[in-house]
């Protein structure tokens, strides 16, 4: 299980999240969804020792991960995919797919790439060609595939479903959920695409200005019409908004700066 | 072959060796390498005391001239560049803490040769290591020798940063830090690796120097200047651009003032540095990202008439 309890960070001397709480559980999917400028991204990269983290405690398997170095999280079985810069542009594909699974052993790098490129078999079609070249979606495949790589314990995935084409987005969604099923990964995920991500998801935190708005089940706040439509940008039938009980999960009130 | 092009061959193969460490340090640290200048210096100091003490050709010191530039550069990043980078330190800071480490080393140069001079009687300031070489293919061996130890040095960096697990990780951490991270790539032992290797190029650049130049202890100030250009006339952001500007920068300074001493005299030698100079500005204003920024393959098909092929 991934905790973090009381998170203040940002960058340099500007704050992005303020006292943030959130708890992942183990072999589940979180999703993290929010407006823009939430400050989603920079709890993802509060976890990996990117942000500057000013106060709160962050734990994964009962060990701090709190003033560790990336490379040192992704030792501990951490994956991160993140949104923008998220493959090596001056590297060939298959270069790309090895410094992924930097950490394993070279059999199992070339097991592992074989099995990425039959997920996407785009990748295979240009695996000696230099990332950069890559139209958008078939960069964000690959970030995909490189996230997929490592066997993480834990995946951090940020804006997944950017730039990709709505049946690609479809099944890397899917495969997330199978990650979850198959391979009992636990995954904290950031996306837009947020209907979609909420159906897959377990549990669910709605950011907003760098605090929570809502905590809870997944299923609960695609069904809070009022959530839904004011953050979100998720219209629901009317039949359906009213069916539904008042939800009963923490729905916390504006943070007061 | 004549003497100016042996020269020059030296000349430009030492540079390329140099402005292709300056480029891999900035490349992987954002680290201006000021101390270039008195790592080459060591280099060139290497071979001499060698030569001095243990006899021999210069050559056979040149392995011995790589672990001690390595080594001046593990302890420029350990001491200096690592704090500064773990503080987040801007460019312009990292450049000039290279400055201070640069008027270290200039000191221990200047002591070192006092020490020589002193107690063995010896003329360490002025120095002509072409008196300790010897003719091979009917020139000097420093012009065969050297040109080849270039390419035989460069192509197995090359192939190192190709082929080697190490070496992509190396250019993985170049182009994304954070990603390589998260990738499990500790930046640190890249950066490390990047000052051994570009603490050797600059102790190579400088040994070899000293076989076409005079030996003294601002052989590598004097010509830092040059290192420099041909870092910036590659374009900075490319090992293979900077090996290029630096052999550009050396072979122009020397050809370029024969080719114009035979058209206007002699006179013109006097102002032979500021050939190549003038060749980085001039290139920089036509193509701004350097020789690496300018599209080879696509120039040779206009200048040879060839249409573009459809692309893979």
């Amino acid at each position: 299980m991934l905790t973090i309890k009381g998170l203040n960070s940002g960058y340099g001397k500007l704050q992005v999240i303020f006292n943030l709480d959130v708890e992942a559980p183990a072999k589940g999917i979180t999703v993290v969804v929010g407006p823009n400028g939430a400050g989603k991204t920079t709890l993802l990269c509060s976890i990996m020792g990117i942000a500057n983290v000013f106060s709160g405690e962050m734990f994964f398997e009962g060990s701090t991960l709190k003033n560790q170095m990336t490379h040192m999280l992704a030792k501990k079985g951490i994956s991160y995919v993140p949104q923008m810069g998220n493959v090596f542009a001056e590297l060939t594909v298959m270069d790309n797919l090895q410094m992924a699974g930097y950490l394993m052993p070279k059999s199992e790098i070339k097991k592992k790439a074989e099995q990425m490129t039959e997920m996407f078999p785009v990748l295979k079609k240009f695996i000696q060609r230099k990332a950069g070249t890559l139209s958008g979606g078939e960069r964000r495949m690959l970030a995909v595939a490189m996230g997929l790589m490592k066997n993480p314990k834990l995946m951090l995935l940020d804006e997944l479903s950017t730039d990709l084409a709505p049946i690609i987005a479809e099944k890397v969604m899917s495969e997330v959920a199978r990650l979850r099923d198959e391979l009992g990964i636990t995954i904290l995920m950031v996306e837009q695409m947020a209907k979609r991500a909420l159906e897959i998801g377990d549990t669910a935190y709605l950011l907003v200005s760098g605090g929570v708005k809502y905590a809870g089940k997944a299923e609960d706040l695609l069904h809070n019409p009022d959530l839904c439509s004011m953050y979100l940008g998720i219209k629901q039938p009317a039949h359906r908004a009213t069916a539904q009980e008042p939800s009963t999960k923490t729905v916390l009130p504006e943070r007061s700066e | 072959m004549a003497p100016w092009l042996a020269s020059g061959l030296i000349y430009a193969s030492a540079l390329s060796l140099a402005a292709g460490g300056i480029t891999l340090l900035y490349m992987s640290t954002k680290t201006f390498n000021f101390a270039h200048a008195c790592m080459a210096t060591f280099g060139f100091y290497v071979i001499y005391s060698g030569v001095v003490f243990f006899g021999g050709a210069p050559y056979r010191y040149f392995p011995l001239v790589f672990i001690v530039g390595a080594l001046l550069g593990v302890i420029c990043y350990y001491g200096l560049n690592r704090p500064l980078l773990k503080r987040k330190a801007s460019d312009i800071t990292l450049m000039m803490s290279t400055l201070g480490y640069d008027l270290i080393l200039l000191s221990i140069i200047q002591m070192y040769c006092d020490f020589l001079t002193f107690t063995y009687k010896l003329s360490p300031r002025r120095v002509s290591m072409n008196l300790h070489d010897f003719e091979m293919l009917g020139t000097s061996a420093a012009s065969v020798i050297l040109p080849l130890l270039a390419v035989v040095f460069l192509t197995g960096l090359h192939l190192f940063l190709v082929k080697t697990k190490f070496g992509i990780a190396m250019r993985a951490t170049i182009e994304n830090p954070v990603l390589a991270g998260a990738s499990g790539i500790n930046s640190d032992k890249v950066y490390m690796a990047a000052w051994v290797i570009g603490g050797g190029m600059a102790a190579l650049g400088g040994a070899a120097m000293s076989m076409a130049q005079t030996g003294t202890p601002v052989l590598g100030s004097t010509t830092i200047p040059f290192m420099f250009a041909g870092a910036i006339l590659g374009g900075l952001h490319s090992l293979y651009g900077g090996i290029l500007g630096g052999f550009v920068v050396g072979l122009t300074e020397y050809v370029g003032v024969f080719a114009l001493s035979q058209q206007f005299g002699p006179w013109i030698i006097g102002y032979r540095m500021a050939i190549p100079l003038l060749l980085m500005a001039g290139t920089l204003l036509i193509f701004p990202r350097g020789l690496a920024g300018i599209p080879w393959v696509s120039l040779f098909q206009k200048l040879t008439g060839q249409k573009r092929g459809v692309g893979v």
